[in-house]
């Protein structure tokens, strides 16, 4: 049975990536099979990754390791209403980096249309935000407050049916 | 300095953070007072489903009654000041209305019931307003520019189907045109609904959304052509429809037969389908060859002749893994193990419900179940006692994972208590190797635990039962110490004397949280 994981390269056949930065990867070509993007740069047995430093790309690489046998989303799969902030043991460690490495992952899954992983970063990030006072969040994220006093009363007047649940 | 993510250079990946947070009311408040480039991606999000918690402060209503256009606002304040309520409807910051995805009729009632009472409405022009401001509200829904994903008509929230309601959602049809869930109910409650009105609703409707994932319906009671033809339709129109549940709770329609022949037009895509109120003959000739139909729910269903059911079965084939059979009207066992001979060897998950019935023929069933249904992982069986057949059952299906026994009372209250002790014991032994949930809250087993616990061999993950007493604690924790499998007991009524107890061995978890359905998986 089809489990969704099935790609046409074998467990023996790697693929050399290069970082912008110059650095070399040698990954199980599976992984590249996986993913659109890491695919589409596959003409031959290397490929060039702009826009992603060794030090992330070897991150985001991990992480395709660990989940190369993760069953493949189908499309209408995704659905925002039904997402929620549940992280996996393994994940949860994974993403326990500083906050400008976390959100380099983020770019890159991104910038790689690695979604999992986009998603897996975006919740973390969200979990950050959780249970958090505007002020507390401002300080967490290094965020100005760009309000006026008025504007702020108004917003806090407007959506207060939210502010205890 | 604050990546670039947060302040405005990427909103699309912004609002993939803030989607995570989109039942977190009080967190994408906290967001939407961040800043002004938070607050533009988070009440977006906190505003598409503001209905859903019941216990909300109505103030919504005020929100939304503010961006009403001016006439609408002037009628309306003209009504309440008759009811001497003076309330001022400012100019709001966003027109809030236009974020609506999901739109439940009940649930907006109940909001604007108790917006009224705040406002310390009388009693007398109660209904009247209510009434007033729903319909008010509904037209500025669809007119805001709202796309719904997720819709609950209840029509027992409306007192009528205005025509100018139809005309407005003709205008705008991007207010539906990304429905994915539909739930219509309630048709039949208002009799006095104008049925060319409700038919043209329902055509819209058919129009309109095309792409629903689940359907709902509820199936009046009373037979027109034209409203069960804009049902038809609304079936017909879909090219992706993958849930469909269908009930009809004033008993048995003679109507439910020309909606069901109506899903032959989902044969590719229809993977779950719930029936209530139908003859197992008419189910099983409908969903005949259905490529990707893995879950079949039938309730409440009438006999069908064993002959007729056999021929439909062994002409076509089904690919059912979940099948579940609810009813309290008598429970046919012939009929049920004609289809566990027909698709037993592809079934993973059985269900089983006989309400206040007990099921005949019990020995017939338990031999086809085992016979024929080798796979099962999850099993959920109502009254069927402890009998040696039962057990050996158990003690066959290598690969069960979910075991849920339901009310085992009237079995269990005729064997004296000696051999049930050792029934016990002998069934605690039969369980396999491979179970890791057994839900016991409804059975007589509860009585036993200590003993069950103590004879059990299987790897128990999650255990139900109904309380928790001194003696049961203690053998909860010799099994855990034992087997060292056993992370959760869901219970009713979460003791923290108790919770403190088996700190260390077991999680005391409240029953609802921890029990499984038979669409569930073990986490």
């Amino acid at each position: 049975m089809d489990n969704g994981t099935s790609n046409s390269a074998s467990e023996n056949e790697t693929i050399t990536l290069k970082s912008c930065d110059g650095i070399e990867f040698h990954i199980d070509a599976r992984i590249a099979n996986r993913y659109t993007l890491l695919n589409n740069w596959n003409g031959g047995e290397s490929a060039c990754i702009p826009n992603v430093n060794g030090k992330v790309l070897e991150k985001v690489l991990e992480w395709c390791e660990h989940h190369i046998n993760d069953p493949q989303l189908n499309c209408g799969d995704d659905d925002s209403r039904r997402r929620n902030t549940i992280i996996e043991e393994w994940d949860e460690n994974f993403l326990s980096c500083d906050q400008d490495m976390l959100f380099e992952i983020i770019l890159a899954a991104n910038y790689l249309e690695i979604k999992p992983l986009l998603d897996l970063g975006c919740k973390t990030v969200a979990n950050m935000m959780k249970s958090k006072s505007p002020e507390e969040i401002r300080s967490a994220f290094n965020i100005d407050n760009d309000y006026t006093p008025e504007e702020e009363e108004q917003f806090r007047k407007e959506n207060e049916w939210a502010e205890d649940y | 300095m604050a990546s670039k993510m947060l302040m405005g250079d990427m909103p699309e990946l912004m609002e993939n953070i803030l989607n995570h947070l989109n039942k977190e009311f009080n967190s994408l408040y906290s967001c939407a007072l961040v800043s002004r480039h938070w607050c533009k991606i988070s009440i977006p999000i906190l505003w598409q489903d503001p209905f859903t918690f019941y216990h909300h402060k109505p103030l919504i209503i005020s929100q939304y009654l503010s961006s009403l256009g001016k006439d609408e606002k002037i009628g309306l304040q003209f009504m309440l000041k008759a009811c001497k309520i003076n309330t001022q409807f400012p100019k709001t910051i966003f027109d809030y209305a236009s974020f609506l995805k999901v739109l439940d009729l009940y649930f907006l009632k109940c909001k604007v019931e108790n917006w009224l009472s705040l406002q310390r409405c009388p009693k007398a022009p109660y209904n009247l307003l209510t009434f007033t401001i729903i319909k008010l509200l509904i037209k500025k829904f669809i007119e805001s520019g709202a796309t719904l994903q997720e819709l609950n008509l209840d029509f027992s929230v409306l007192d009528e189907i205005q025509p100018e309601i139809c005309y407005s959602l003709e205008q705008n049809m991007q207010f539906l045109s990304r429905l994915q869930d539909l739930s219509i109910n309630s048709i039949s409650s208002k009799s006095k609904f104008n049925i060319e009105s409700l038919a043209t609703l329902l055509k819209i409707l058919g129009k309109a959304t095309t792409k629903l994932n689940t359907l709902n319906i509820e199936v009046p009671h009373y037979y027109d052509p034209q409203l069960f033809h804009s049902l038809i339709c609304i079936i017909n129109s879909q090219k992706q429809l993958k849930q469909f549940y269908m009930s009809d709770t004033y008993g048995f329609s003679e109507n439910l037969h020309n909606i069901i022949s109506a899903l032959k037009s989902q044969k590719q895509s229809l993977q779950e389908c719930r029936i209530f109120g139908c003859k197992f003959t008419e189910v099983f000739k409908v969903l005949a060859n259905f490529e990707n139909l893995e879950t079949l729910c039938v309730g409440g269903c009438k006999s069908s002749n064993n002959k007729e059911l056999l021929k439909i079965l062994e002409k076509n084939f089904y690919k059912i893994n979940t099948f579940e059979v609810i009813t309290n009207m008598g429970f046919d066992t012939l009929n049920i193990v004609q289809c566990l001979k027909k698709f037993g060897s592809l079934l993973q998950r059985l269900k089983l419900e006989a309400i206040g019935d007990d099921i005949v023929e019990q020995s017939l069933l338990l031999e086809t179940i085992k016979s024929f249904c080798p796979n099962i992982t999850y099993l959920y069986i109502w009254d069927i006692g402890l009998s040696a057949q039962f057990q050996e059952l158990i003690g066959n299906l290598q690969k069960l994972q979910f075991l849920t026994l339901y009310d085992l009372d009237d079995e269990l209250d005729e064997i004296i208590e000696e051999d049930l002790r050792r029934q016990v014991i002998q069934f605690a032994g039969r369980l396999p190797s491979t179970l890791q949930y057994l839900d016991i809250n409804s059975s007589s087993l509860n009585s036993y635990i200590d003993i069950l616990l103590n004879h059990c061999n299987a790897p128990l993950k999650k255990l139900i039962i109904s309380h928790l007493d001194e003696k049961n604690a203690k053998a909860l924790i010799e099994f855990s110490i034992r087997k060292r499998t056993l992370n959760y007991v869901g219970v009713h009524n979460v003791n923290e004397n108790f919770k403190k107890e088996m700190e260390g061995y077991v999680t005391l978890v409240p029953y609802e949280n921890a029990v499984i359905s038979v669409t569930n998986k073990l986490e």
